[in-house]
């Protein structure tokens, strides 16, 4: 019968108070600082029309953005190779010789330290 | 849909929420010992990093920022991807999934 | 001919070190005859350059500087000649007994069937080269490394029977020892060097002239008045002399240098090499004659060294130690006399030594081959019938050592006593110095009477002698040589004589008076008379040789009496407790044993902890810094990536910190 999760108070949390100081920091910064009325984007632009058109360097849209025609075409590559780099490392290493081994229960099998 | 024109809440204030979920991310990555809860936790290191894009992309008036943040969450995906492939190997080579027990690579 | 040729009397033997080096093993006689020609042409070059010398002429000149001095103030340094009356007549003297010991070796090594000749007829033929371009050297710091040469050789030599282990041990003690001497005499040459600029021995800025001028213009060197600083500096040579010519203290190692051939025995540490330093004073005469302190010690340790060498060789049985302690005493003659400024009768004393030195020597070794190499004077006996030729040489050779008349030893000794007398009579550490030599000449008599007596009379005490191996030409020819020699040459200064009849037949003297004035036995008096005070009382020599003359066939007579009849008994324990000092050598060697494990060996020890544990442990504790920190901060690398992600949390929160509070933001 599943328990509820129980929250795992500890030792172990002790490196979180580095992020809770840099928190604290940031924090304090950012509340004392001050900044110019934000400009907000014309009245009736078309946000999303505006979006597609900057990624591909058209310049047809009401809100003004630098082109990221650049950037679209290297996402597609970093898409690909990521989708082909966890495809190979979720692949099995091939093994030779050790005929005992048998590959079908997806667990471990090797790696032993 | 219109765009809001204004903000109604102060930038200072999304910068200290980024701030605030940055920070939740980061004490996700040094305490948490699950593998996967790391890597969920890193998204949301991200994420805050796309809600600081968006909000000054609001205050410049320019769309640099939100297009910026469609890039940052399509490459948050393919990390993920990556990563959970590596959580993958250090599960055959480490029978679990602890980042803690893996600490071969020390003095 | 002309003098340029003279530098060939030593290049030929060094032709026949390198011959025998690398052809040696493909010789007939394995080096040995060519060994014999080289050192044959160097005797004839020398005999010539004498005759030059002779008549008149004299050969004085730089043939190479290997450091040229430029400019004010520096020095020039350089091989050259000095042939003069003293050098000519020691080259006669040394390549003649080199010429005769090669011949004795091709009997004593050849015939014996010894193995390994080549390298020690390359070792003699080495020997002969640096022995005679030490003599005829020009300047101190030539003589010294020739000097040390020859002491190399003399290991080498010594050591020849390496494979057994008292040879090697012989060899490095006899280094070592004379190295110990060495150590001065290279601070004493270095001294001059720096003090005269010059270490030139003759000519015109030749450094006793430069001292003379010093101590007569009352100048100062180096902080010391000049008759002090040239004290030192000759005492600091004469450390080199002491180790070289085996006199008190550094006497240990002769005895022990028996170990090697008797040849070498005969060449190296009776005639030639131990002569070096007797040699070296006599040539720096003119500096040592400024020093009365100098002088006075030379004598006493002469002296000293004479009676105390002298006292020890009554009690040894082998033939060959006998002889050792014989060499040690009479080169303590040899620096009585020059320390009582007699400095022909040294010189004298010197040639007839190296004669009668090298006979008795050669003869032991002719003795030592009949008996099959037993060298115990109790196992011998009866030999003087069986082998005529050694017996008589070596009665030659003995009765000059002992100083009856008219063999040469006579001559000589009782002239270097007769110098001591007078001397002493105006000065009464040289009287002392004088008594200790009289009082060696008894025993002198004694144990070389007994050494005979036992050797060759009486019945034959064991198998050996009674059928001894006969000898060839080749060891008899020397020994007849030598033989006449030891006979005839005292008639060449017989200063009795002389006064009796009036007659001017100190060849000698007027030899060594005839060179250029500087050095001229005659100058060297003057300068001794003036600077070191030696006067020299008026007496007849008539006295004192009659005095010495008495005295050694006294002890000659107590030796025939005792030892006398075909079975002699040994005397040696009737002397009780002093025989054991004796045989002990007055546990000299034990001493200089306790010098060197018990006080050097601690002080070098101290020295090595500081080196070890100040010099090293600096250097090490510099580096163990650097581990250490590494050693702690290497566990940063804990493996965890969440502890590496926690420390660049913290390490970016205080950057914030520190360029928030210097940038102004809070």
């Amino acid at each position: 019968m599943p328990t509820k999760p129980e929250l795992r108070l500890g030792s172990h949390l002790a490196p979180g108070l580095a992020a809770v100081a840099l928190f604290c920091v940031l924090a304090f910064v950012f509340v004392t600082s001050s900044f110019s009325a934000p400009q907000g984007f014309p009245d009736g632009a078309n946000i999303t029309a505006s979006i597609g058109y900057a990624m591909f360097n058209i310049g047809a849209g009401d809100v003004p953005a630098e082109g990221f025609i650049v950037a679209f075409f290297a996402i597609a590559i970093v898409l690909d190779a990521a989708l082909d780099g966890a495809v190979m490392l979720a692949k099995r290493d091939e093994r030779e010789g050790d005929g005992t081994l048998v590959p079908e229960r997806g667990g471990f099998e090797g790696g032993e330290e | 849909m219109l765009a809001p024109t204004q903000l109604l809440v102060p930038v200072e204030w999304y910068l200290v929420l980024s701030a605030g979920v940055f920070c939740i991310g980061l004490f996700g990555v040094l305490t948490r010992r699950n593998a996967l809860m790391f890597l969920i936790s890193v998204e949301l290191m991200l994420n805050a990093a796309n809600i600081n894009f968006v909000a000054f992309s609001l205050q410049w008036g320019n769309l640099t920022g939100q297009t910026f943040a469609l890039f940052v969450m399509a490459l948050a995906a393919a990390e993920v991807a990556i990563g959970i492939g590596i959580i993958l190997v250090l599960y055959r080579n480490f029978r679990g999934i602890d980042v803690t027990e893996a600490t071969t690579m020390r003095w | 001919m002309a003098f340029e040729y003279a530098p060939l009397i030593a290049l030929l033997p060094l032709a026949s070190f390198v011959i025998a080096l690398v052809a040696g093993e493909y010789l007939p006689k394995k080096g040995g005859l060519v060994g014999m020609a080289a050192t044959g042409g160097s005797l004839l070059l020398s005999i010539w350059a004498m005759l030059r010398v002779a008549s008149g002429g004299f050969y004085d000149e730089t043939l190479y500087t290997w450091v040229a001095g430029v400019g004010e103030g520096t020095l020039s340094l350089s091989f050259g000649l000095l042939l003069d009356p003293l050098s000519t007549m020691m080259l006669v003297i040394v390549s003649l007994i080199a010429f005769l010991v090669h011949m004795f070796s091709l009997g004593y090594m050849n015939d014996e069937g010894e193995t390994g000749l080549p390298r020690y007829y390359a070792g003699l033929g080495l020997f002969t080269f640096s022995m005679l371009s030490f003599v005829f050297a020009d300047n101190l710091l030539m003589a010294f490394m020739f000097f040390e040469l020859v002491g190399l050789c003399s290991f080498l030599l010594i050591g020849f029977w390496f494979r057994e282990d008292a040879p090697p041990s012989a060899a490095k003690k006899a280094f070592l020892v004379t190295r110990f001497g060495d150590y001065f005499f290279l601070i004493g040459v270095v001294g001059i060097l720096a003090t005269f600029g010059t270490a030139q021995f003759a000519g015109e800025g030749a450094f006793p002239q430069l001292a003379e001028e010093a101590i007569v213009g009352g100048e100062t060197l180096f902080g010391f008045p000049a008759g002090t600083w040239v004290t030192i500096l000759g005492l600091l040579v004469l450390g080199g002399v002491i180790g070289k010519s085996a006199q008190f203290p550094l006497h240990t190692w002769l005895p022990d240098a028996m170990e090697g051939p008797t040849p070498v025995s005969a060449l190296i540490h009776a005639a030639t090499m131990v002569a070096a330093g007797v040699y070296l004073v006599a040539r720096m005469y003119g500096f040592y004659a400024l020093s009365p302190t100098a002088m006075a010690i030379i004598a006493f340790i002469g002296g000293f060294t004479a009676l105390f060498a002298a006292s020890m060789g009554v009690v040894k049985d082998d033939i060959k130690q006998v002889l050792a302690y014989s060499t040690i005493s009479q080169y303590g003659y040899m620096m009585l006399g020059l320390g009582v400024a007699g400095y022909v009768a040294a010189t004298f004393h010197l040639m007839t030594h190296a004669f009668f030195k090298a006979l008795l020597f050669l003869g032991a070794g002719a003795v030592i081959i009949a008996m099959h190499h037993e060298q115990n004077m109790w196992n011998m006996g009866g030999l003087k019938d069986e082998m005529p030729v050694t017996y008589y040489s070596f009665l030659a050779g003995s009765l000059a050592l002992a100083g009856i008349l008219p063999f040469s030893g006579f001559w000589s000794k009782d002239e270097i006593l007769y110098e001591a007398l007078i001397a002493g009579l105006e000065n009464p550490v040289l009287l002392a110095a004088y008594a200790m030599g009289l009082l060696a000449v008894f025993f002198t008599g004694f144990y070389t009477f007994r050494m005979v007596i036992l050797t060759f009379h009486g019945e034959p005490r064991s198998d050996h002698a009674e059928h001894p191996v006969p000898l060839g030409w080749n060891t008899k020819i020397p020994l007849a040589v030598l033989g006449i020699l030891a006979t005839v040459a005292g008639f060449v200064n017989m200063v009795p004589v002389a006064e009796l009849t009036g007659a001017d037949i100190t060849y000698l003297s007027h030899w060594l008076d005839s060179g250029p004035e500087q050095l001229a036995y005659s100058t060297y008096t003057a300068t001794a008379e003036e600077f070191a005070h030696i006067h020299h009382a008026e007496l007849t020599p008539l006295i004192p040789g009659a005095i010495a003359l008495v005295l050694a066939l006294a002890g000659a007579g107590t030796a025939v009496a005792l030892y006398r009849g075909p079975h002699p008994v040994a005397h040696t324990d009737k002397l009780g407790g002093a025989k054991d000092v004796l045989v002990a050598n007055y546990y000299q060697d034990e001493y200089q044993v306790w010098l060197a494990e018990g006080l050097t060996q601690r002080v070098a020890r101290g020295a090595d902890t500081f080196d070890q544990g100040v010099v090293d442990g600096v250097v090490n504790g510099i580096s163990s810094v650097s581990l250490l920190g590494s050693g702690r901060v290497r566990r940063l690398q804990s493996g965890v990536v969440t502890n590496y992600a926690a420390l660049i949390t913290t390490a970016l929160v205080v950057l914030l910190v520190a360029f928030g509070i210097y940038g102004g933001w809070f």
